[in-house]
């Protein structure tokens, strides 16, 4: 999931990074694919070049914004998005739904009253509301992938196609690319429905929409995503991630 | 107006507090240093909403909050755009029942304590805070935006959406936000309170300009002719701050970028908490159990961890 979240980034492009496993994603794409990608943090660190060993917990630590070109503060950091220097956003989730809604506030009950509270949006709204392509990162579970989610905590098409404009959100901007643990998918341009692009190799399209509580449209070719390659694992586990906090539990392939 | 939730929110009205200004908040350069349960006791009341400066990890009040904690402070409202163990800890000792954020976290207690009711939150983002914040320091009753639109958040927080006059489009607009005090620990300040942020920060001079009171920490205690030679560097002038407490490792248990490092060890300590008697344990142990910051880096910390979160902090590049 990280691996492939990695080989998605463009080089010389700008990247508003979500907390957590999207830090991972960046620094590995930034250390093997894309030396030229900018990544911005919400505290204001503008393209840092993060020290190794990722610091788990932190993003707005000397380690993460180490070697930045620009220190500002969370105004001006969304101010980039909303004025559109950000090619690229990337966020985790709790749940997403088929027009990649994503929630990440609480689970069960209402939101006075919940089963399970989580951290909420943090920047993930401005980011999912601002950056031109926003990129979703979950683990690839049925519960995870509803047919509505239960708070809208960062709007993706909302309710179909035309929604985020009349809604207000600038236009041109939504999610583009969900990356699981088992696939990787895109959304139809027409619908704006959430679409199997890919899976891990060993998988089918059968058992990766078993694991789903919605159904995806299918890309006419389904293609297939290699594991992570030796570079990648080397790195992460070596490198970005030695104590294994990050990518401990993370399934980094089907085979394995 | 076509959308708005329905909450109550912290507002004032602009004129009200330039009013606060022209008359309560003092241009003189005094000696404002004192020790952290003065500043607390003075500036601090139960029932006032309180925000600050960063977080629990990365140069967090964190000496101010427990003496607030210590002084059993009761009903604060926090806003608290990135709040982490210190929205625990305020709420598991029963400090603060309401909190807007944000990113709400860290660990199963706060949690737990929504899930329960014993804390209201109110749902603004990360974004919509500092906007409301910004708002509050720029004297205009709210600020437009384009995010929070089409989201849950706008029904759980009291934005609104109105039709833009200009594109006719909708956007959102959040109220401004004027906390009773803000907290701000920082590298450097000077005895008026001229103070000086080496990094990032959340919205550090945008608080200092919308509180009605401002208690600023700092590592060290500097000459004010430094920030005249400097003046770049001046993240928040001696007119905005009430009090100046100096408080070398007021981050702790987070990093103080290029003083000291974060305390993993003892932030593992907060994660764990679970239920109300390890907070309990926790909350005797390192707050109540101690007279004060010092007493606490000297008894629950000790010279030896002090010094090796300083020689972890070998990042100065960027810093000097």
């Amino acid at each position: 999931m990280i691996a492939q979240g990695a080989r998605l980034l463009e080089d010389g492009k700008t990247f508003f990074v979500g907390w957590g496993i999207p830090q991972i994603v960046a620094i590995l794409a930034q250390k093997l694919y894309v030396p030229n990608v900018v990544q911005l943090f919400e505290f204001g660190a503008v393209g840092p070049q993060s020290v190794l060993p990722f610091v788990r917990g932190t993003m707005g630590g000397p380690q993460n914004t180490f070697r930045s070109l620009q220190w500002l503060n969370m105004n001006w950091a969304f101010s980039y998005s909303a004025s559109g220097y950000m090619d690229y956003g990337m966020l985790g989730a709790l749940q997403v739904d088929p027009y990649g809604n994503i929630n990440s506030t609480y689970l069960g009950g209402t939101f006075e009253k919940p089963e399970r509270r989580f951290a909420g949006s943090g920047g993930g709204n401005q980011v999912a509301s601002h950056c031109w392509r926003t990129v979703i990162i979950i683990k690839h579970e049925g519960r995870r992938f509803v047919p509505k989610v239960e708070f809208a905590t960062s709007p993706g098409y909302l309710t179909g196609p035309g929604a985020r404009e009349k809604a207000g959100l600038p236009k041109d901007t939504g999610p583009y690319r969900v990356v699981t643990s088992k696939a990787l998918f895109g959304f139809d341009e027409r619908t704006k429905e959430m679409t199997l692009l890919s899976v891990l190799r060993g998988l089918s399209p059968a058992e990766v929409i078993k694991d789903m509580a919605f159904r995806p449209r299918l890309a006419e070719n389904i293609a297939e995503i290699g594991p992570p390659t030796e570079d990648e694992l080397r790195l992460l586990r070596e490198e970005i991630d030695p104590s294994r906090i990050i990518i401990r539990g993370e399934k980094m392939s089907a085979a394995v | 107006m076509r959308k708005e939730g329905n909450v109550e929110y912290r507002f004032e009205h602009p004129d009200d507090f330039r009013a606060f200004v022209r008359d309560r908040k003092s241009r003189k350069p005094a000696d404002k240093t004192c020790a952290s349960r003065d500043a607390v006791s003075k500036f601090v009341s139960d029932g006032d909403y309180i925000v600050y400066d960063f977080s629990s990890l990365t140069r967090g009040p964190q000496s101010l909050i427990r003496e607030v904690i210590r002084q059993k402070k009761q009903d604060l409202w926090i806003g608290a755009e990135f709040t982490l163990h210190e929205s625990a800890l305020l709420a598991g000792a029963g400090c603060a029942t309401r909190i807007d954020v944000g990113f709400l976290g860290y660990g199963n207690y706060i949690g737990q304590a929504v899930c329960d009711g014993r804390v209201k939150v109110y749902e603004w983002t990360n974004g919509g805070l500092a906007l409301r914040i910004l708002a509050g320091a720029r004297g205009v009753p709210f600020l437009p935006t384009r995010d929070l639109l089409g989201s849950d958040n706008m029904k759980v927080s009291a934005a609104k959406t109105i039709e833009d006059p200009y594109t006719g489009l909708p956007v959102c607009l959040v109220p401004a936000l004027n906390p009773d005090v803000a907290f701000i620990h920082v590298h450097q300040a000077d005895i008026y309170g001229n103070a000086r942020i080496f990094g990032t920060n959340l919205f550090a001079l945008e608080a200092a300009m919308a509180s009605h009171r401002v208690i600023v920490s700092a590592e060290e205690i500097i000459e004010p002719d430094e920030f005249r030679k400097d003046p770049m560097r001046t993240t928040i002038p001696y007119f905005l701050v009430d009090a100046v407490v100096h408080a070398p490792f007021g981050a702790y248990p987070g990093a103080m970028p290029a003083r000291y490092e974060i305390d993993l060890e003892h932030v593992d300590r907060l994660n764990a908490i679970r239920n109300d008697e390890q907070m309990r344990k926790y909350l005797d142990e390192n707050i109540y159990g101690v007279a004060d910051h010092e007493d606490f880096l000297d008894k629950r910390v000790g010279f030896a961890r002090m010094r090796e979160l300083r020689r972890r902090a070998t990042i100065i590049e960027g810093y000097r």
